[in-house]
């Protein structure tokens, strides 16, 4: 890209400005930056659909694989770019797995034979000829995710460019995807341009880092040196071993786990002290007092809160593949107004089942579900609340209002919904679902939000952890279901983790998020010392153990 | 929850023969239950489109046509019973109704709606079981040549469909889900909400196509690739369809049920009249037209 300038049609301003960088054959590189920081027009430039598909004005020039992507449509430039967007409901056209996959190949007029063995051949580099004879429409996310990747691989382009390819993916499904882009990275030699804002998740994987702000790149450099940049300029960018060092006082900041173990090792000369390890030696446990994020109803303590949601026995069954599952299965699951809930579990393992359940819009078929104090339910799809045109007219009355001044709307009354910011979006929402079940400015009862935070950068998860904590302190039991470990650790007091319909670790968030792999916050994987999983946790561990803080 | 209709691939013969085979036969069977009258031809078609759907494997698409079939044809039945007043046999006099005027209930309009009845039962089995077996997208495929845009419209709209059903479905819950403080949703502002959804879905989708690169022109034997590796220089032309083993067998039921259909109306094998009084034949060519299409059911049975 060389000087590259677009605005989109009737935009006010431009969404990229002078921007030039190049990507070498072979490079791996993560597209960092903030919601609307202009990284989803740059990788819609690189294939094509900027400008041909969204009009609007461009100057400066792009060049993809020698070929001029302002010149050539995106059709004719997917041989040589794949492209995967956030969304995989709206990234297949056919009706079964195998011809989504070979479509680009038909389009471009390939032989059947021909045909037939590339869709073989990148159905087996992304693990899915199990699911070639199958319909699209009986795939979850995570395999829709990687047939629309396999669509996009499957004319072995040059370079693949990615959209938050992970944001709806649970850690499990996300972490593979991000290695499995590596391994065809060093195995096929494509070039990737991941755009991400779960930087943890993929940094490690990266040769290189191109940092987005206001719609010019930033920053361009290794991810070590962006780390350290980011450090000045944008902490809301940094991640959390970065932060955990940072806030220890402890250089070279880290790029993953791996690196943040081996620098805390070379810096105490042992491997990294692991309480947990050290346990399974018969050595002593940790000494270190850490401290604790909220305070938790433990065994022993009777909250003082009734209970704002309570399963008993519950069994609830759903239709998938012309057969009825159970998606919950007997679950028991108490509680209580003002805590601060993560509802976790990767995907299917029935999460939004129990939300849905719990509101009223599935039925048990089996056992109890009660909500004695109500429930507001924010399903993952904000805008499906919002019809119409005024925010006053969507809450009407003083109901409305106590509404829109719990979510912190209540200046916004006059505005036209889609005027609104993402997360104002969301908060009215929020807003429309909790109206008329307050008492004054209490809320009694229960609030869930489904997946909120997908597609967030962390400023902004930030702002839904404070709503979050302040919808509690009004007395409202609140309980997310969240694939984000991170944002789980920020606002949670107790982390229910499912798995496959049952209830599978019950506890306080700092003890079942530091308790694993894939549920475990990146502090957590880089400590493994119980009960610490947020970086303010491990600094406050690492300065007070200095043979490892140095 | 997916719609029983919708395509599920399966290995079996309907489902990979090509859609022009598919699409014959199953269309003959139409074609009879539109041509017939006779109450034995038209419960023999209904059979056949039955047992081809189970064979087929479309259980559910079967059920759910019979279901709404049947609920339908009962509705004929009532309407055709209040609305016809011809017929000898008077089983019921209602009096003046309004609209109406005289209204008779005559086993011979009763008779005729169970003919239109039995009819709307078989076309419906056959569609269903087109819709559940046969590949919508091979048949936009079988399409795209002869008419490009048309085809990319139907794939337009055949993959909005269930993405707008989707979205109806969340935005009803999203309704149900409002605080008792909210204003109602109403029916209009979620249909425009609807709409608006669907066209952002749309424009996805649209573009979606276009990385697959449904905007190309379709590919011929001297299209020459610009890009190194492509399929000009690796020897690829024109995409050639795969045809199916069963092709044949589906192109001669199809053949078969046809001709033997055409063949009858004149032998009068169509021998039903349900005014004044009713008469249905069942002499031999009424039976060999029934036999013949009852048997085609069987068609596509793995080994015949």
């Amino acid at each position: 890209m060389e000087g590259l300038t677009y605005s989109y049609p009737r935009a006010a301003a431009p969404s990229l400005t002078d921007v030039s960088a190049e990507i070498a054959p072979g490079e791996f590189v993560v597209l960092a930056g903030r919601s609307a920081s202009g990284k989803s027009t740059l990788l819609k430039a690189a294939c094509g659909l900027v400008p041909h598909f969204h009009g609007g004005e461009i100057s400066g020039a792009v060049t993809v694989a020698g070929i001029d992507a302002l010149d050539t449509g995106p059709g004719e430039l997917a041989a040589a770019v794949g492209y995967l967007a956030q969304d995989p409901e709206t990234q297949v056209v056919s009706t079964t797995v195998a011809a989504e996959v070979g479509l680009p190949l038909e389009m471009r007029g390939d032989a059947p034979a021909s045909r037939a063995r590339a869709v073989e051949e990148v159905a087996l580099a992304l693990a899915i000829p199990h699911l070639l004879g199958r319909a699209v429409d009986t795939l979850s996310g995570g395999e829709l995710q990687r047939v629309a990747l396999a669509a996009a691989l499957v004319t072995r382009p040059r370079l693949v460019v990615l959209d938050e390819p992970t944001s709806q993916l649970d850690p499990v499904a996300g972490d593979e995807l991000i290695w499995l882009l590596r391994r065809l990275n060093e195995e096929w030699g494509v070039a990737v341009l991941l755009a991400e804002h779960r930087l943890e998740r993929c940094l490690a994987a990266a040769d290189r880092v191109v940092s987005m702000d206001s719609g010019t790149i930033a920053f361009d450099g290794t991810p070590a040196d962006f780390l350290a940049w980011c450090r000045g300029a944008d902490p809301a960018l940094e991640t959390p071993a970065a932060r955990l060092f940072s806030l220890a006082g402890i250089e070279p900041l880290p790029v993953g786990v791996r690196a943040a173990r081996s620098v805390l090792e070379t810096r105490s000369g042992a491997p990294a002290s692991s309480p947990r390890r050290a346990e399974g030696a018969g050595s002593a446990g940790p000494t270190t007092a850490v401290p604790h994020p909220g305070k938790v109803w433990g065994r022993g303590t009777r909250p003082p809160q009734p209970s704002a949601l309570s399963l008993r026995a519950a069994w609830v069954e759903l239709e998938r593949d012309e057969r009825m599952w159970d998606v919950l299965r007997g679950v028991d699951l108490d509680v209580r107004g003002g805590e601060r809930v993560a509802l976790m579990g990767r995907n299917g393992a029935g999460k939004s089942t129990l939300l849905r359940a719990a509101a009223g819009l599935i039925d048990p078929a089996r056992g109890r579900i009660e909500a004695p104090g109500g429930i507001a339910l924010l399903t993952q799809n904000p805008s499906d609340y919002l019809v119409r045109e005024r925010v006053g007219d969507e809450l009407p009355g003083e109901a409305g209002m106590a509404a829109l001044r719990a979510v912190g709307l209540a200046d916004a009354i006059d505005a036209d919904p889609r005027d609104l910011s993402g997360g104002e979006r969301q908060r009215l929402a929020l807003a429309i679902a909790l109206a008329g079940r307050m008492e004054g400015d209490r809320l009694p009862g229960l609030a869930a939000l489904d997946e909120p935070t997908r597609g967030m950068d962390r400023a902004r998860k930030d702002e839904l952890a404070d709503l979050v904590g302040r919808l509690a302190e009004r007395g409202a039991a609140v309980v997310v279901a969240t694939h984000d470990v991170e944002f789980a650790a920020r606002f949670a007091q107790r982390v229910v983790l499912l798995g496959d319909g049952v209830v599978i670790a019950d506890g306080p968030a700092s003890e079942v998020l530091s308790g694993g792999w894939y549920f475990a916050t990146e502090v957590a994987r880089v400590l493994d010392f119980p009960g610490v999983v947020t970086p303010e946790q491990g600094a406050a561990i690492l300065r007070a153990r200095p043979e490892e803080s140095g | 929850m997916r719609s029983p209709f919708a395509y599920v691939p399966r290995p079996g013969p309907l489902q990979t023969a090509s859609p022009g085979a598919a699409v014959a036969y199953l269309g003959a069977l139409a074609a009879v239950a539109f041509l017939y009258s006779s109450p034995l031809v038209l419960i023999a078609t209904g059979a056949a489109a039955v047992t081809a759907g189970l064979l087929a494997g479309a259980r559910r698409a079967v059920r759910a046509a019979l279901r709404m079939g049947f609920a339908l044809a009962l509705l004929i039945v009532a309407v055709n019973g209040l609305v016809v007043n011809r017929g000898a046999t008077v089983l019921a006099r209602l009096g003046e109704w309004p609209l109406l005027g005289q209204v008779d209930i005559t086993a011979e309009a009763l008779a005729e709606g169970a003919v239109f009845g039995l009819r709307a039962i078989a076309v419906m089995v056959a569609f269903a079981v087109y819709s559940a077996c046969v590949d919508p997208d091979r048949v936009l495929r079988a399409l795209r040549p002869i008419a490009g845009r048309s085809a990319l419209t139907a794939t337009l709209v055949s993959r909005l469909v269930p993405v707008a059903a989707a979205d109806a479905a969340r935005l009803r819950d999203a309704a149900r889900l409002r605080g008792p403080g909210a204003a109602e949703a109403g029916r209009a502002p979620l249909a425009r909400r609807l709409l608006a959804g669907s066209l952002d879905r749309a424009v996805d989708v649209a573009a979606t196509l276009e990385l697959r690169g449904y905007s190309l022109v379709p590919a011929g034997p001297t299209r020459r690739s610009r890009f190194p590796g492509g399929p000009a220089s690796r020897g690829g032309g024109r995409s050639t369809a795969v045809r199916s083993r069963f092709d044949r067998r589906f192109f001669l039921a199809a053949a078969a049920v046809l001709a033997v259909a055409i063949a009858g109306e004149p032998l009068g094998a169509d021998a039903f009249h349900a005014f004044p009084t009713i008469q249905v034949g069942a002499d031999p060519a009424t039976l060999a037209v029934a036999a013949v299409v009852l048997l085609s059911g069987l068609t596509p049975l793995r080994r015949v």
